[in-house]
């Protein structure tokens, strides 16, 4: 997983350069490196490390060109090194590639041109690029005819960006896959596999389909079909995004700036119009089976939205991981996929979503990130429009996406008949409430939960407990705790405790148990029996509740009140706040856990 | 004037200012000022142009600041920091790196131990800050609180002067009318309210030491152990057997007795005298301080010129593990610390074999007796 960017024409084509990488330091960041063609040849710089470690290192800034392209990494293939690092270039070094995907077919490839006298330097699977390129290039001399031969023979996902010694004033670029986005300059124009890359400087957007190419030069871009070499109609999409929502505010980090932004993420989501909203609820009244997918945080979105479903349309429609969709599931076109993924690039739900539609099912998608791979192939797409979400941890895109499955739900209650006027204008109005929910909890409760944290950061075993519908916000919590803070903590139903865990609770362990509201007596009681037999074995216990006088646990957090059926959702703001200020507290990067990257393209 | 590791408090501030380009400032200052003038001067040592206010009653901030108006005449922006404010990393520039995002008056916000001492506010979208609440009662709130730095407008001034110099009326009004925006500072920082905030200060500023620097001027017997960023400074002797672990402070002149233990966060103020086998942690004594043979003193502190008899401990944990209290002016504060020692007022004397309790405050000038288990009396009556 990576990111790719790249900038024809302009001046300080470095320094704008660094800013893409820094935008793009989300996808990827154990390696970089950026590669500028002027006066007929290429130089390349590239280094392990941090983007701005590896700028003042490697010293980018004493590159010259009007041409760049840069690179920031994610090791799939081929340890973080030097070496391994992108750009890649040909054996001649007259022709530099940086790529993000996985080349299925490398080793095949890699033998033939070895045969054929080139010079392999990394372990990489990207290296194969610039290799065949240089490979047809000289068999040609004619670049477009090599780009065209090379998409042809590799196989696997790829959007890759080249620069070419010969022709210095553009970028070659194509995509199979993986995002690649062409930016439409006034002086300059950009590719990236994301927008926020060049945003600061261009909002006039050209998407790139599979199977296709662009020349990019200062002032002009063209895109042509791999498989006749013909020039594509292509418009130009502009974003609506501010730039300045793309940095970071006052906030140190993009965790706690998403995690503050979410009632405004509520409201947006609740302002997206119901006609829309209606569009997926009819598909999901016309299947006879629906399925809700998504993977890591998406996945306990759509847990959280199978009770919502349950309880407001009376549906029963499972909540599937995107992974093991297509070993678990029988899809006929009697079916409905319901896909969430913040950055509709999700490599596992694409996966899905093709296993879907190739068996005739209906699809529908929930995505935040415009334009993306996902958009294009479903039947039907809500676009959630919570902002662009930089931080690793999903949290503002997460919550709406919660609100949108539970429109959609009233919706479906509507159309079957299950729920009446009075009820929907109850949840919408409970729905609306949370925005003020959130922004009292956010105004009020971030001191205390960091007090909290304080005492309790240093225990190095935590479990998370909810029942009925805190159950997936109690496995969420746990996700965001573990992911940010590297500490194993678990998340599990209530019930399950006397089933096994119970016996590994004694006084090393944190136990955050997510109290319901007491109104919702059953759940309520059957809660307060798991608190009381985790608190006779001597385990740290801290409550997520909203009764400001209970004195059972050892460390309350006590939270606005919201409606019962959406308690879980401040609970699960207050879990993000606890595994930030944790994060903090242990000196983890929020923002940067290791290992993780913001959108998984690969398998 | 506080001295933490040989420097004042606010030099510490200073010295981020200058890093910052800040060269003229104005000290607000009340009782005590020829300390902090004798010690500034005009600033010149430190490449910063000083001027002072006097503040002959302790009448708040928003009053300081309407006595310093008339030197910021003319300007659009200043920056604000409240002297007894401490942090690990630069502040001011993180407040003015957020300034010129914003381009409107600015205040570091931050998490505090405890929301009822300070000013919370509510924060809204892109960081707008949309309400100050001054030192909210109960236990209701527990936000984000103004950390004491901040670059202001100039119209601060006439919001002070409309609001009868009362601060947090002016901050409200600046946050209704021009607006008010927020930087959250995560790093390390703290104030000074409690006795126990000096020791927090202190191992704030501790973490930002790197590297040992012992003065050619000092004098160090053989068999001195050092781990971590150890700090001697001039004249400072140190006597065989003694182990230093960083980071940890060892002001001028200092005399360490031999097989002495000298822990982490340990700041000895100039003239310190530690006798054999004393074992020290975390704690800040002010200097001319005398501590006898075998004594332990942890996470405590102890002002200048006392005298602490040998075999003196300081117990520093409760038994239950409940955080420690301390009483203040007849009032029970928790320190919300597992771990806390005892604070010594200037010239106190604690007799020999005495034992400490955790969170004993001992007020300036007290005398405590020594302890034995024998009664001198009955044991000259015995003998007759």
């Amino acid at each position: 997983m990576c990111g790719i960017s790249g900038i024809a024409g302009g001046s300080d084509v470095t320094k704008r350069l660094y800013s893409c990488m820094l935008n793009l330091e989300y996808r990827g960041y154990d390696s970089c490196g950026m590669a500028v063609a002027s006066g007929g040849a290429i130089e390349v710089r590239k280094n392990i490390g941090r983007v701005a470690e590896v700028f003042e290192k490697e010293r980018f800034a004493e590159l010259s060109g009007e041409t760049g392209i840069a690179h920031s990494r994610w090791a799939t293939h081929g340890a973080p090194s030097k070496v391994n690092s992108h750009p890649h270039t040909s054996s001649d070094e007259r022709i530099a590639v940086v790529h993000n995907g996985i080349i299925a077919n490398y080793v095949k490839l890699k033998e033939m041109l070895t045969e054929n006298g080139h010079n392999f330097r990394s372990e990489t699977d990207s290296e194969v690029i610039a290799q065949l390129l240089e490979f047809h290039h000289k068999k040609h001399g004619n670049f477009a005819r090599a780009i065209r031969e090379t998409m042809e023979e590799l196989e696997g996902t790829y959007a890759f960006a080249a620069v070419v010694a010969e022709s210095p004033d553009v970028i070659f670029c194509a995509r199979n896959k993986n995002p690649l986005i062409i930016g439409v300059g006034k002086d300059a124009n950009y590719v990236a596999s994301d927008v926020v890359a060049f945003i600061e400087y261009t909002k006039n957007v050209v998407y790139l389909n599979d199977n296709e190419y662009a020349v990019v030069s200062k002032d002009s871009h063209q895109v042509f079909s791999a498989a006749t070499g013909a020039p594509m109609e292509k418009e130009i999409d502009v974003i609506n995004w501010d730039a300045e929502q793309a940095k970071k505010g006052g906030y140190p980090h993009f965790l706690l700036k998403e995690i503050y932004e979410q009632p405004t993420a509520v409201r947006s989501a609740l302002q997206i119009p119901i006609e829309d909203i209606e569009r997926i609820a009819k598909m999901a009244q016309d299947a006879e089976q629906v399925y809700l997918l998504g993977v890591g945080t998406t996945f306990y979105v759509t847990m959280l939205a199978q009770y919502y479903f349950k309880e407001i349309a009376g549906v029963f429609a499972p909540s599937i991981s995107s992974d093991e969709f297509s070993y678990l599931c029988n899809v006929d076109e009697k079916t409905l996929v319901i896909a969430i993924s913040q950055s509709g690039e999700t490599f596992d739900t694409l996966e899905a979503l093709r296993y879907a539609k190739a068996n005739g099912a209906k699809t529908a998608a929930i995505v935040n990130a415009l334009g993306s791979s996902m958009t294009r192939e479903v039947d039907e797409v809500l676009m959630q429009g919570a902002g662009p979400e930089k931080s690793v941890l999903s949290t503002k895109a997460a919550l709406s996406q919660i609100i949108v499955l539970t429109r959609i739900a009233i919706s479906l209650g509507e159309m079957r008949g299950s729920l009446s006027a009075d009820a929907r204008d109850e949840l919408n109005t409970s729905l609306w409430e949370l925005v003020d929910v959130l922004r009292r909890l956010l105004d009020e409760k971030p001191g205390f939960i960091r007090r909290v944290a304080k005492r309790i950061s240093s225990y190095t075993k935590w479990l998370f407990i909810g029942r009925g519908y805190h159950m997936p916000a109690a496995l969420e919590a746990a996700l965001k705790l573990k992911e940010v803070t590297y500490i194993p903590a678990e998340g599990m139903p209530g019930g399950f405790m006397k089933h096994g865990p119970i016996s590994m609770i004694d006084e090393d362990m944190v136990a955050v148990v997510l109290m319901p509201t007491p109104e919702n007596e059953r759940l309520y009681n059957s809660t307060l029996i798991n608190v009381s037999e985790m608190k006779s074995r001597g385990a740290k216990l801290v409550g997520f509740h909203f009764n400001p006088d209970e004195k059972i646990f050892d460390e309350d957090i006590v939270l606005p009140k919201a409606h019962y059926l959406f308690a879980p959702i401040p609970e699960l703001v207050a879990g993000q706040l606890l595994a930030y200020f944790c994060a903090i507290l242990l000196k983890r990067h929020p923002d940067n856990p290791r290992g993780l990257a913001k959108s998984v393209t690969v398998e | 004037m506080i001295i933490l590791s040989g420097k004042p408090l606010l030099e510490h501030s200073l010295v981020m200012l200058r890093e910052t380009g800040i060269t003229d400032v104005v000290i607000v200052v009340g009782h005590h000022s020829e300390q902090i003038q004798d010690y500034f001067g005009r600033g010149a040592a430190w490449g910063m142009s000083i001027e002072y206010v006097h503040q002959s009653t302790q009448s708040g901030i928003g009053d300081a600041l309407l006595l310093a108006r008339e030197r910021f005449h003319g300007l659009d922006y200043f920056v604000l920091s409240y002297g007894d404010t401490v942090f690990s990393e630069n502040i001011f520039a993180q407040c003015l790196g957020s300034f010129s995002e914003f381009k409107k008056s600015t205040a570091v916000v931050a998490l505090a131990q405890s929301s009822e001492l300070y000013g919370n506010v509510y924060i809204e979208d892109e960081s707008r800050i949309s309400r100050v609440v001054e030192k909210p009662k109960g236990n209701q709130m527990g936000n984000y609180v103004l950390a004491g730095t901040f670059v202001l407008g100039a119209e601060f001034f006439d919001l002070l002067k409309e609001n009868e110099a009362k601060a947090e009326a002016a901050f409200n009004a600046l946050a209704k009318k021009q607006g008010l925006y927020a930087t959250i500072w995560e790093e390390d920082w703290t104030d000074m309210n409690f006795p126990w905030d000096i020791l927090q200060a202190n191992k704030v500023l501790m973490s930002g030491f790197r590297e040992s620097r012992i003065s050619n001027l000092a004098k160090l017997e053989s068999n001195v152990s050092f781990t971590g960023p150890v700090l001697v400074d001039d004249y400072a002797e140190i006597r065989h057997g003694a182990v230093l672990k960083g980071p940890c402070y060892i002001g001028k002149h200092c005399f360490v007795g031999h097989n002495s233990l000298i822990r982490e966060y340990t700041s000895l103020g100039d003239r310190t005298t530690v006798g054999y086998g004393v074992e020290l942690k975390n704690c800040v004594l002010f200097g001319k301080t005398r501590i006898g043979r075998l004594s332990f003193i942890g996470d405590s502190v102890i002002g200048e010129n006392a005298i602490i008899g040998s075999g003196t401990m300081t117990v520093n944990e409760s038994l239950n593990d409940e955080p420690i209290w301390v009483e203040i002016g007849g009032r029970k504060m928790s320190s919300d610390l597992s771990k806390v020692g005892a604070f010594l007022g200037d010239n106190v004397v604690i007799g020999a074999s005495n034992t400490l309790l955790p969170g004993t405050l001992v007020p300036p000038g007290s005398r405590v007796p020594h302890r034995g288990t024998l009664d001198r009396e009955r044991l000259i009556k015995g003998m007759k």
